[in-house]
């Protein structure tokens, strides 16, 4: 008498033999056994609608066959017709394949049995695909117990699915117990027990593809101990009945990988649940233990199958029987105390930094700044902006001469009067690069052509343009700033609220052939679909900045990446709501030179876009996330695919990263300068440690609100060089480092003359 | 102070400044034109000549060698610097990459 995997056991089976005389197909040649069915039948707790037309079976597999019916009839299975249940299934089975007959017979004498194991009559629910097992000769141990025989009901490859069926079910004829075992492992995504799971995949290895579990009890009863508490705790409620339906789905699911080379089923949601999902993975040709649902190209799918994998070994190593636990990957890092960075010591200031916070000090007395070069004065100016000691004695200071560069990377302090009175006198032929932020208190229509737009080649040499902030600024002030500086490659119009979708086309028919990077993150008022054939008409554009615009949709992308993707080193959609999946399919397609792509705040995208960057942006070497939904696993693929070059990678907020993200880190990424981990709180000491001490390029590591780490990583890390910013109480100007400034971000000037 | 162990720094006036070798290495400049396999002249010879620094400013910048020296064996100190060096200073400093 197999152990029963489900709680609840009638007291008394219904008349099983009946059903199965009933069920007995006529063309089926019986193995001559038949599946003692179970004393106890696995109740059902769940009421069964009535299945009027069986009435052969309708006794102690009625219940059954009933479920199987429902479920069968929703598959729309074309032979449903008037049979449901078990007859019905033979009936699609046997149309197939003659000798399938005779494992449809089994399974039908397993299907008697299902009402034994509570699982099995409720995966048929769950639309699982019921292995016909190969019960011959297998020792009558009292019913077909773990008879894990799922029907798949999946209605797209319903025909493959049979075929395969039948294929299994022939070599399933050998290897029942192994099939047996397999079915009652229930790995999803290293969850579950895993502990027999690993005994069965030694036995696994001479099966290709799947195997049909068979109903053998004695392994069944090896399991059901294993099985029972996860049973159990799945509870008895419809919900936990869907839960083990999806286990067994996903148990189930590698048997049929085998059969790829039929057809490639694959589905685009990843997260879809419903029962009747199973789909299969190209290029996996092994047994996957979980369901596979992913859409994604042969090499990043193995990556994933490699991440569950290592977590499900990590698992079965550890005899872990967690039950509804997510099991996590164990990472080993010790800290490394008296070795590398010492906490107290701290390298001396560089003189450059000390003088200049001087200098800062005593801005006032400056006299002159002549002979001072560029990144000198960018960095004055920095400092004094962020102490807000900026004052129009210093911006005279700056414009005086004939100055090539002006960087202010605040200029609220700066009045209307003040402005137009400094840049009237000022010698701008020489400019290159002009960079008024958060100018919109000093910058309105009527006093460019006065001040900057003197004549119409006041800025003949001006190749970097930023004006963020200049709210006050209109389409057409912009065409006369703009028929100044035909030379422009940069132009930054971000927080300009009063542009419309004509700016970009005066851009266009001004720029068109010149202009590098555009930046338009957060003009409200630009309509991304009416800029379109303007941005469309743009041919060298690199670099394209649209965050915030919430009129940026999957039709855009798809429009303006058609078009110029080709080209284009740098994308940042963050905050475009609308964008989802099939855009990161259209990028990885066809931005082969992305270089860096920020994606923040999109909450639509999933997995699968990892599956398409990992396979298509393979220059890819900054990409940031922020407060998205992706999965720890499909990050980790992602970094084991591409995660060599990757130089800058920002997961705030990503909340599900965890120990496979870290390790994948620690393996992969060698060039890795910056990292931001902010909000990622599963990660712990030993994981940031793992981090830390395996990438040596590391310099920058960000851990706002990570209030999970503690002294034994802030001490023990051994890699003096990353310098960790957000926990404790510093202040955070200190931490801030401008960013390398240079007019442009992916071309030199020179070469574009 | 061994002479193998000393370099000397030449200002814009002629002004020569002889310091240890472990000093001078503070500055990435200097540190690249003494060790480069290059056969660098101030390799061999041990001077460094800096026409556009003057004495005052190349002076402030030994001590700060030896500041540095300090800090980072434990005794943490604060440097000072007259304001009206700073400028000069600043742009010393940044040519000397320290």
């Amino acid at each position: 008498m197999p152990v029963l995997r489900s709680r609840d056991i009638p007291p008394a089976p219904p008349k099983p033999p009946k059903s199965r005389s009933n069920v007995d197909p006529p063309a089926t040649p019986t193995q001559g056994r038949e599946q003692p069915l179970p004393a106890a039948r696995l109740s059902s707790p769940h009421s069964l609608p009535p299945y009027p037309k069986t009435a052969g079976s309708v006794s102690g597999s009625a219940p059954s066959s009933l479920r199987r019916s429902l479920r069968l009839s929703s598959k729309g299975s074309s032979n449903a017709g008037d049979q449901v249940g078990l007859p019905e299934v033979e009936k699609c089975i046997e149309s197939r394949n003659g000798d399938v007959s005779k494992k449809q017979k089994l399974s039908v004498d397993v299907d008697g049995g299902f009402e034994s194991g509570g699982s099995r009559v409720l995966s048929l629910r769950s639309g699982e695909k019921v292995i016909k097992g190969s019960p011959l000769g297998d020792g009558d141990d009292g019913g077909g117990g773990g008879c894990d025989e799922v029907v798949e009901s999946n209605k797209k490859g319903k025909s493959i699915v049979e075929s395969e069926y039948i294929e299994k079910s022939k070599r399933n004829n050998e290897k029942e117990s192994v099939d047996r075992k397999r079915r009652f492992s229930r790995e999803e995504k290293g969850k579950g027990k895993l502990v027999v799971e690993s005994d069965l995949e030694s036995k696994h290895e001479n099966l290709v593809g799947g195997s049909v579990p068979d109903v053998e009890l004695p392994a069944e009863e090896v399991k059901s101990p294993d099985e029972q508490p996860s049973k159990r705790s799945n509870g008895r409620t419809n919900g936990g009945r869907m839960e083990r339906f999806r286990d067994t789905a996903r148990r189930n699911a590698s048997r049929f990988a085998y059969f790829n080379a039929q057809e490639e089923e694959e589905e685009e949601d990843n997260n879809n649940l419903s029962m009747e999902a199973e789909r299969e993975i190209p290029s996996v040709e092994e047994q996957i233990e979980e369901k596979v649902v992913e859409d994604w190209p042969g090499p990043f799918s193995t990556a994933m199958k490699i991440i569950r994998d290592r977590a499900a070994n990590l698992n079965v190593r550890q005899g872990s029987s967690s039950s509804g636990q997510a099991p996590s990957v164990q990472i080993k890092w010790v800290p490394q105390k008296g070795k590398g960075k010492d906490g107290s010591k701290r390298l001396p200031p560089s003189l450059l930094d000390l003088s200049l916070r001087v200098l800062v000090d005593n801005a006032d007395a400056i006299v002159s700044l002549d002979h001072v070069p560029d990144a000198m004065r960018h960095k004055l100016c920095r400092m004094l902006c962020d102490r807000r000691q900026m004052n129009t004695n210093l911006l005279d200071l700056l414009l005086s001469g004939s100055p090539t560069e002006i960087r202010l990377k605040e200029c609220s302090w700066l009045t209307e009067d003040k402005f137009t009175e400094c840049f009237e006198k000022c010698d701008t032929s020489n400019l290159t690069v002009l960079q008024l932020d958060y100018c919109g208190q000093c910058l309105a229509d009527y006093n460019i052509p006065s001040t900057l737009a003197r004549s119409p080649t006041s800025l003949l040499a001006l190749t970097t343009l930023s004006l963020t902030g200049a709210y006050r600024l209109s389409d057409a002030g912009l065409s006369v700033l703009v028929s100044s500086a035909p030379a422009l490659r940069s132009v930054n119009l971000s927080q300009c609220s009063y542009l419309t979708h004509g700016a970009i086309e005066i851009l266009a028919s001004s720029l068109a052939s010149v202009l590098l990077e555009l930046f338009i993150d957060d003009c409200q008022s630009i309509d991304a679909m009416l800029m379109l054939p303007s941005l469309k008409k743009l041919e060298h554009l690199e670099v394209l900045s649209v965050a915030g615009l919430e009129s940026v949709t999957d039709k855009f992308i798809k429009e303006f990446i058609s078009a110029r993707g080709a080209g284009i080193k740098e994308l940042i959609l963050s905050g475009c709501g609308k964008l989802t999946d099939s855009s990161l399919k259209i990028i990885a397609e066809t931005c082969s030179i992305l270089r860096a792509l920020d994606i923040g705040n999109i909450p639509k995208l999933t997995d699968n876009s990892f599956g398409y960057l990992a396979s298509g942006c393979r220059s890819l070497e900054s990409l940031k996330l922020c407060r998205n939904a992706f999965s720890d696993d499909a990050i980790a693929a992602f970094l084991e695919m591409s995660g060599e070059i990757l130089k800058e990678l920002a997961l705030n907020n990503v909340g599900k990263v965890g120990h496979n993200t870290a390790l994948s880190l620690a393996r992969r990424s060698k060039n890795l300068v910056s990292l931001d981990l902010s909000w990622c709180r599963n990660l712990t000491d030993e994981a940031m440690g793992l981090i830390v001490d395996s990438c040596l390029s590391l310099r920058v590591l960000k851990l706002f609100g990570c209030t999970q780490i503690t002294d034994v990583f802030l001490y023990g890390h051994s890699n003096a060089n990353v310098e960790i910013i957000g926990l404790k109480l510093s202040p955070l100007l200190v931490h801030i480092k401008g960013p390398v400034e240079s007019p442009l971000q992916y071309s030199s000037v020179s070469s574009l003359i | 102070m061994k002479k193998e162990d000393t370099v000397k720094l030449i200002s814009a006036e002629g002004m020569e400044f002889v310091i240890d070798k472990e000093a001078a290495m503070v500055s990435q400049t200097i540190r690249n034109m003494l060790t480069s396999p290059g056969g660098f002249a101030e390799a061999e010879h041990g001077e460094v000549t800096f026409p556009e620094i003057s004495a005052v400013i190349l002076e402030k910048i030994c001590q700060y060698f030896y500041w540095s020296l300090q800090y980072s064996r434990g005794k943490e100190t604060e440097f000072h610097i007259e304001p009206e060096l700073t400028l000069e200073l600043m742009m010393a400093a940044n040519y000397l990459h320290t």
